[in-house]
């Protein structure tokens, strides 16, 4: 019966082009701005670290006070006071500091000029909490992070870029003049967003060439070339001075495993910030914050306004496009109802015509989702103009878009086409062709 | 009242040419009750059409109420449709999307009557044929004798010179079509002109004349052989 | 004309005309809120800087070692005399940020130095006695710096120098008696510094949203950075050698010294690179709304042409009936003119709730400003010519069909 449905409903289609040309134009222009919107906005709020995601948690502790902090939210980062206070009472399974850093290095011939590399500042912790892949050697111990050793781990494509992607592992590498020692290479790891600095940069840019000892590079005075946030009368003069500024530009995590050890965690964030307040540090009550990944990036903002509002709008659009497609099938069904009274005259059931046009609809969503997977594969490759380019170009074209495309358009279209069926089969049976 | 000298008219298409009128003559006058007879394709429907207005002719003069039509424009004729004629259609032809009154209202409006008078006409034509208790429902909730005396209803509103009826009661059973043929005598009998077509003789011997159409000809019965052939055979039809 | 029996007749046909009148309040309200978004983008990425941007570059130079302050104070007097020596180059100033730049330094503005809640936010540069004539900012009152207030800042260094120039925009926000000239204000600090010179526009670095409450408002502070990481160089050049001083520019600084990082993909951007990166997404917005709307408009005006081409379809004989009545061409134009303008009405009456409805939501989740009424009489405008426009044809159709239609078999 299906295939008797489809041949009667693809005759029905030729029989009107025009009719059935709008419909798929509607279907398929609808379909495609809902999908390209969607697809920037699946690269910008995915889940970097999916199988993580809920053991990771940012600390916040309100530094700044109720006059001075962010509508009543704590600081988004530490003070470099509150993060060597917090990190060093290790009450976490696992925790990391880390700010982001820009170096230059020499590549190895002679006559070569630098180039600017960028990186994180971090602590040991960070690379197996966030279950940063290793190509060779590992990480550093929680001694060398005490012992503040020269330690370095460069991602693969720095290594290719330096060393042609040799074992580099006890080599040494100068960075901005400075020697450090190479630990381990990492595989590339590149979460997007990169959720673990998005309070400081850019939550989509260029991945990172290399992660230094946190301890070593505060030693050499290495300057955050990321954000940094101060409140009220600056008095610091100097590097030693700002450490213990209230400026804020620490960023700070935590891994935490069961809901008890958030639930602890959170108790010591507060005992914390009230022992600041007994020795005079915070002049207010305890405010504190700890959020996980996901949360945290919603915390952030870190899907652009642009993003949501074009995949509203699209939405929107695609909404006024079936809504255009009711009426056109509409149109289209009630113009056959003497076709259809025969046909009931000749023995259809309701349920047979509801299903014949029905059946008629999703022919036309497949179509429709046809050229809407062709508007969409040619809207991607214009998305650079209309997005970001750091977001443009995580936005792709793959299996899932694909299926998701012509599932979308097809259902939508079915599910536009139910009023209409339904119209149709209203028909009562009648022996002769009668217009009106 | 209607007069047609010589008229013809003539479809063409890519390959022939098609005479549904030659030579076409025929002369009512002011308060005839005049039926038009004719076997099927012999051209009453289209000498309707022309005497209405609905379609211009080839050849030949029509003059109605003694203006000579062939000249008008479209929008000219629209006047005269609306003014002068009133339409009766074997199908009654009321809109199905609106109710008894509105019907009835649809030439008065393109007159650009004012609503009172409207109102007084309407309900004036709807009181003529016993309909004005049904003046807010639709065609689809009345019988098809009701839905013939809207019609009828509607083309007496506009007080027109002359009533052109196709087959009035070609859809009514014979009580239905007793009860519309009795109203148009008498209509008649109250002056109004009245040209319908028809192909059931029993209908035809109650108006004033007969006219007889055959192959696009007006012919005299008695001298026509081709007429006897014809038309006993698709009275003999009817009849049986 | 006839309203009520159109009015009747479309009571008949509820579904068709609830379609209609719902496509057009729909297109209505995303129409509004496209244009609004497309306004104020573009009026956003036109903004004008206060600055000659016609004729200025910046050079991002990164040191290749680790300086101290007072090194790096000295290269980057030898790089500014390296940079004056080109033919092609009017000025140079060293800065540590710019203009459109997209981020920077703000800070908190206050009127007293006890004072805990800001009075306003300021963009801050820093700049020497160059930086008013290299920029090509409009000094309106007051004075330039002199070369012996500029004082050398380093890393973490924070210090908040005597003197200060503002932009008009942050004097009228400190002043608004417009007797900014000579006064003082508070920055961060229990130290005043004294406006001595105000200039007619200067543009924030950012190009954010959040800091749109302090478009404009700038303060220049005499100071010469003299950073760790490095420096911008922000280049005035004479006119129609832009280009040239472009290609120049590195060449000259590494002739000067090989240990410094100049991108050789972004690190020498003129200033319509500048301003074309800062709009980016603005731009992307306007245009993707754009395309919206367009495309939006001719499904909305394809679909009334569709509907309405099946609507007479479907009643060419009450079309004949009422050609055979009387009615003229013009008369049954008139009627789906008429017909298709009182369903536009009711979809734009339902579509000027739904436009308000989504511009609250676009105010409370995105911090969107309200829709000037303009823009909905204006969409409303627009729909209902589309809605005449788009109908036009069929009902040009339907005045074609011919009386004798009332006379065709049924």
């Amino acid at each position: 019966m299906f295939a008797y449905y489809l041949q009667l409903g693809i005759r029905s289609l030729k029989r009107n082009p025009m009719l059935t040309t709008l419909m798929v134009m509607a279907i398929g222009f609808g379909v495609a701005a809902s999908m390209i919107t969607y697809s920037v906005f699946r690269a910008v709020s995915g889940n970097p670290i999916p199988d993580k995601s809920s053991q990771l948690f940012v600390p916040q502790i309100d530094s700044w006070g109720p006059q001075q902090n962010e509508m009543g939210e704590p600081p988004g980062a530490f003070s470099y006071i509150d993060a060597m206070a917090v990190i060093k009472a290790h009450q976490a399974t696992r925790q990391t500091l880390l700010y982001p850093v820009m170096l230059s290095a020499l590549p190895h011939d002679a006559n070569s000029i630098p180039v600017s590399v960028n990186g994180y500042a971090v602590t040991g912790d960070f690379f197996p909490m966030f279950e940063v892949p290793f190509q060779y050697g590992n990480g550093w111990s929680a001694s060398d992070d005490d012992n503040r050793a020269p330690d370095v781990v460069l991602t693969a494509e720095f290594n290719q870029r330096m060393f042609g992607g040799a074992n580099t592992v006890g080599r040494e590498i100068t960075l901005s003049g400075h020697d450090y020692r190479i630990v381990g290479v990492a595989k590339h790891w590149d979460p997007s967003p990169r959720f673990y600095a998005v309070w400081s940069d850019s939550a989509f840019q260029d991945p990172p060439d290399f992660y230094v000892l946190l301890n070593r590079a505060l030693d050499l005075k290495t300057d955050s070339s990321g954000r940094n946030s101060c409140r009220g009368n600056l008095t610091f003069a100097g590097w030693d001075q700002w450490l213990q500024s209230n400026c804020v530009w620490l960023m700070p995590w935590v891994e935490l495993d069961t809901s008890s050890d958030v639930a602890r965690y959170r108790r010591f964030l507060e005992g914390y910030a009230a022992d600041q307040q007994h020795v005079g540090r915070f002049a207010w009550p305890a405010n504190v914050r700890l959020r996980d990944v996901m949360a945290w990036l919603d915390q952030m903002k870190v899907v652009p306004p642009e993003s949501r509002i074009s995949m509203v709008v699209a939405s929107c659009f695609f909404l006024i496009c079936l809504v255009n497609t009711i009426g056109l099938l509409l149109a289209k069904f009630m113009r056959r109802a003497g076709e259809i009274g025969v046909r009931r005259a000749l023995g259809a059931t309701r349920h047979e015509i509801y299903a014949q046009y029905l059946v008629e609809a999703a022919a036309v969503g497949l179509a429709g989702g046809g050229l809407g997977l062709l508007l969409t594969a040619v809207g991607m490759s214009g998305v650079g103009l209309l997005f970001d380019a750091d977001i443009a170009k995580l936005a792709h074209l793959d299996f899932s878009l694909v299926g998701l495309t012509l599932i979308v358009a097809i259902f939508a279209t079915v599910a536009a086409a139910f009023y209409p069926a339904w119209r149709a089969a209203q028909v009562q049976p009648a022996w002769q062709l009668k217009s009106n | 009242m209607l007069k047609m000298t010589h008229l013809s008219k003539v479809y063409r298409t890519e390959v022939v040419e098609t005479y549904a009128l030659r030579d076409f003559n025929i002369d009512v006058k002011e308060g005839e009750f005049v039926a038009v007879t004719g076997p099927s394709g012999s051209g009453k429907t289209t000498f309707l059409t022309i005497a209405g207005l609905l379609e211009t002719f080839t050849g030949g003069e029509y003059h109605l109420d003694g203006i000579e039509v062939s000249q008008l424009n479209d929008n000219a004729r629209s006047k005269i449709r609306n003014e002068k004629i009133g339409f009766i259609f074997q199908a009654f032809n009321l809109i199905p999307d609106l109710n008894v009154f509105d019907n009835v209202e649809v030439p008065l409006r393109y007159r650009g009557m004012k609503a009172p008078e409207r109102k007084e006409r309407i309900m004036g034509a709807l009181d003529r044929v016993g309909l004005a208790s049904r003046a807010k429902h639709y065609p689809a909730e009345l019988s098809g004798g009701q839905q013939q005396r809207v019609a009828i209803a509607r083309a007496l509103a506009g007080s027109p010179r002359l009533l052109l009826a196709d087959e009035p009661t070609g859809n009514l059973d014979t009580q239905m079509a007793r009860g519309v043929l009795e109203l148009l005598e008498e209509i008649h009998r109250e002056g109004a002109t009245i040209v319908m077509v028809t192909h059931d003789p029993e209908l035809a011997a109650r108006a004033q004349r007969n006219v007889h159409i055959i192959d696009g000809q007006v012919v005299d019965l008695a001298e026509d052989p081709r007429f006897h052939t014809a038309y006993t055979a698709a009275a003999g039809q009817i009849r049986s | 004309m006839q309203i009520h029996p159109i009015i009747v007749a479309l009571r008949r046909h509820k579904a068709g005309t609830l379609l209609i009148a719902l496509q057009i309040a729909l297109t209505l309200a995303i129409v509004c809120n496209a244009l609004f978004i497309i306004h104020q983008r573009l009026s956003h990425l036109s903004e004008p800087s206060g600055i000659d941007e016609a004729n200025l570059f910046v050079v991002t130079n990164l040191w290749g070692e680790q300086y101290s302050t007072d090194e790096a104070a000295a290269k980057i007097q030898q790089d500014l005399a390296a940079l004056r020596q080109l033919p092609g180059v009017d000025n140079v100033t060293p800065a540590d940020s710019y203009p459109l730049r997209g981020g920077g330094w703000d800070n908190f503005i206050t009127l007293k130095p006890e004072q805990v809640s800001m009075t306003t936010d300021a963009s801050v540069y820093t700049g020497d006695e160059h930086f008013l004539r290299t920029l090509g900012v409009k000094l309106i009152a007051g004075r330039d710096f002199h070369a012996d207030e500029v004082q050398n800042m380093g890393l973490r260094q924070n210090f908040v120098p005597p003197v200060t120039i503002i932009s008009k925009a942050l004097a009228d926000k400190l002043y608004p008696n417009g007797d900014a000239l000579g006064k003082p204000f508070y920055s961060m600090s229990d130290k005043p510094t004294t406006i001595i010179g105000i200039v007619e526009r200067l543009h924030r670095a950012d190009v954010s949203t959040w800091s749109a409450p302090y478009a404009n408002e700038s303060l220049i502070w005499p100071i010469r950075m003299a950073q760790p990481w490095g420096v911008f160089y922000i280049v005035h050049t004479k006119p129609g050698q832009l280009d040239e001083a472009m290609r120049e520019a590195p060449k000259a600084l590494y002739a000067e010294n090989r240990m410094r990082m100049i991108s050789s993909k972004d690190g020498v951007r003129s200033f319509a690179q500048i301003r074309h990166l800062a709009f980016e997404s603005d731009r992307g917005m306007a245009v993707l709304m754009s395309i919206i709307c367009v495309v939006l408009l001719a499904i909305t005006g394809a679909g009334i042409v569709g509907l309405t081409s099946f609507w007479v379809g479907q009643r060419r004989r009450q079309i004949g009936v009422r050609r055979a009545l009387g009615a003229t061409h013009r008369d049954i134009l008139h009627y789906f003119l008429t017909e298709n303008f009182l369903i536009s009405l009711a979809g734009v009456a339902i579509g000027v709730l739904l436009t308000f409805g989504l511009n609250l939501w676009l105010v409370e989740r995105f911090e969107m400003q309200f829709l000037p009424l303009a823009y909905v009489l204006g969409g409303m405008v627009i729909l209902l010519l589309l809605g005449q426009g788009a109908v036009f044809a069929p009902a040009l159709r339907a005045s074609r069909v011919p009386p004798v239609e009332a006379t065709r078999p049924a």
